[in-house]
């Protein structure tokens, strides 16, 4: 009942006409660029981060959230008409998406993810909505060593998950952390790593990395594959209905991959594109006509969109109840609430249920708002896929700018995210992986601050980490989270 | 002797840089008053985190590089100002050069000046349609920073 009344005050402020505008906004920007290939929901996320840091936190959040699903949902465009995923969550739509589309069925292929996106994103929410006040109530027991125990578990699980090395995962990491404590140390008042620099002393903005990381990178990687070229021909539309029988047919991966998504999302380090890959290989395994997956099985695109989706949804869960995220992309969610001046965490649901229960209910009004988009308007939508890649570049490169300038008015800070563009390229071309990093660099304060703290309370005794059940229980799940891969892939060696 | 792997190179420079950095955190001052944890030891577990996954990395057996085969390789053949990398070291001038030139110029000219300039680069012939299009996406970010959102933006040489 307390739900259906939070829902209900939730709605209340959903349902401004102003926060209705930036839902509308956030999902259609989410569409656009998460249809364009190669900027990801990172990327748009960060791209949207000047827009937001003058606005209420709960309509910030409620764009940033919009811009997020939003992109996971357009990304299953370019999948099925360019087989080129807008995002990795998409990849495995584009499986059985392309082969439709091929087949002249793109405007079904395309009907499917929106039903399934639409039905996944809603089933989580219910799930948020019921979950994380739960998880809540227990996170409000933790103190700095299970916090810094959580944030450990957090960027190991994220290094472990992504399909790199792990020793480069770590490095990536371990820099990112690094990068965070540039600048003035808030406990002592003693400067680290500044080099002399008055811009150091306030530390390296992580938008100026999250952009230079991910989204100049991403140009200068599009300009090393001949990114000049004209845009790829994609697939025509045609029509988008469904019948009653293929309806049926899609009605069981979806729900069964809703459910799936969900709690894929809510653990560390897993998010969108592990949970549309095991949605994927979860129906294929158990469809009768398993087989014909891979070669243009609807079943095929409905399970991946509603586990991304559902996913999606499920990671807001560790960023709303205990602070922590568990993925790069809800590490600059995080950052961008830092930046609105909300820290969230168990605490959040009472002294800001504004923002909590404001995006939740925008949640519901997005995912019909999505629905609308990509169904009647996709035609129309998907012509940006159009535009040619010469004038996008150099248009993600103004975006990259002006985001940067606009939140510093520094010009140092343009120079620095040259570099991070450039350390971003290696970064992709040397097979470091970007997420870990990025993680990093926004929890490295937060994880010091609580190492710290939970040192002071112990009086220096490392012990304390240990000596609490649960803080212990994580660091044990950390340390799983990066042997385990290592035991498998030794296990399928000597195989 | 045998020549080194990526990941070798790539181990040593990452362990230069551990090494740079746990000198430096050396250097960090302590607080005055005596506390269990000081400024400097957070910097020194990172630094030595990362000496010692440089040393695992040293030992990795390195993966093809990612993306390499993805690399426009025909372009290579064409005028060297428009291989890849050049387009990547252009296109990084264009940023500095945007950065030291933005105030000067202002945002409206320096950002067409750049989106211009860069599409023809890339290669985009339809120079009416690559004009109207840069000039119009940076005209409605500049009113939209300053008319709506009260963001400040260098008006430089133009009037507004």
């Amino acid at each position: 009942m307390d739900a259906l009344n939070n829902l209900m005050y939730g709605f209340g402020i959903a349902l401004e006409p102003i926060n209705i505008a930036y839902v509308f906004a956030g999902v259609f920007a989410g569409t656009i660029i998460g249809m364009l290939p190669g900027l990801g929901p990172i990327s748009a996320l960060a791209l949207m981060i000047p827009i937001t840091f003058a606005m209420e936190p709960s309509s910030g959040l409620i764009l940033m959230a919009g811009v997020y699903y939003g992109a996971i949902f357009g990304g299953s465009t370019s999948s099925i008409l360019l087989n080129a995923p807008g995002v990795a969550g998409t990849v495995a739509t584009s499986f059985d998406g392309y082969p439709m589309a091929k087949q002249g069925m793109a405007g079904k292929a395309l009907a499917i993810a929106a039903y399934a996106s639409f039905i996944g994103g809603t089933v989580s929410i219910v799930f948020l909505m019921l979950v994380a006040p739960l998880l809540s109530k227990v996170a409000v027991s933790f103190g700095p060593p299970e916090y810094f125990a959580l944030m450990v578990l957090g960027l190991t699980a994220v290094v472990s998950l992504s399909d790199k090395s792990l020793v480069k995962g770590l490095i990536a990491a371990v820099v990112g952390v690094m990068i965070s404590i540039i600048g003035i140390d808030l406990q002592t008042g003693t400067e680290r790593f500044t080099f002399g620099s008055i811009q150091l002393l306030d530390g390296i903005d992580f938008l100026v990395v999250a952009l230079g990381i991910f989204a100049l990178a991403e140009v200068f990687y599009m300009l090393l594959r001949g990114g000049g070229g004209k845009a790829p021909k994609r697939n025509a539309i045609g029509s988008l209905k469904l019948s009653g029988s293929e309806m049926k047919q899609i009605a069981g991966p979806i729900g069964r991959s809703s459910v799936l998504g969900f709690f894929t999302g809510v653990l560390p380090g897993a998010g969108a594109t592990i949970g549309s890959f095991l949605g994927y290989s979860m129906e294929k395994r158990i469809a009768k006509d398993g087989d014909t997956f891979g070669k243009g099985n609807i079943k095929g695109v409905a399970a991946p969109e509603a586990a991304n989706n559902a996913a999606c949804t499920g990671s807001f869960v560790p960023l709303l109840t205990l602070g922590v995220p568990g993925s790069g992309t809800t590490a600059v969610l995080l950052g961008a609430l830092l930046v609105m001046g909300v820290t969230p965490g168990p605490m959040m649901l009472e002294q800001r249920p504004d923002v909590f229960w404001g995006v939740i209910a925008s949640m519901y009004i997005g995912n019909i708002f999505l629905l609308v988009l990509n169904l009647p308007l996709i035609p129309l939508i998907a012509k940006i896929l159009d535009l040619p890649r010469p004038l996008l570049l150099s248009l993600i490169l103004i975006f990259c700018m002006i985001g940067v300038y606009g939140m510093s008015f520094s010009v140092f800070d343009l120079l620095l995210l040259l570099g991070f563009g450039l350390i971003g390229l290696g970064m992709r071309l040397f097979g470091f992986p970007a997420a870990p990093l990025i993680l990093a660099l926004i929890l490295g304060n937060i994880m010091e601050e609580s190492m710290r703290r939970a040192l002071q309370i112990s009086g220096g005794d490392w012990m304390i980490f240990i000596d609490k059940p649960i803080s212990l229980a994580l660091l044990v799940l950390a340390l799983l989270s990066l042997t385990l891969p290592l035991l498998k892939k030794r296990r399928k060696k000597s195989a | 002797m045998t020549r080194l792997n990526t990941n070798q190179w790539l181990a040593l420079v990452l362990g230069l840089l551990a090494a740079a950095y746990l000198a430096m955190a050396w250097q960090i001052p302590s607080f005055p008053l005596p506390r269990p944890v000081d400024s400097d030891l957070f910097p020194k577990v990172l630094g030595g985190a990362l000496l010692l996954l440089s040393v695992l990395l040293f030992f990795e057996k390195p993966a093809p590089l990612a993306g390499a085969d993805e690399i426009d390789h025909e372009a290579n053949q064409g005028p060297l100002l428009l291989t890849p990398w050049a387009r990547v070291v252009i296109t990084a001038l264009a940023i500095a050069a945007y950065a030291l030139l933005l105030v000067p110029m202002g945002f409206v000219l320096a950002s067409t000046l750049l989106c211009v300039g860069l599409t023809a680069y890339y290669g985009y012939r339809r120079h009416g349609v690559n004009l109207a299009t840069s000039l119009g996406v940076v005209l409605v970010l500049y009113l939209t920073m300053t008319r709506v959102m009260d963001v400040y933006l260098p008006t430089g040489v133009l009037p507004f």
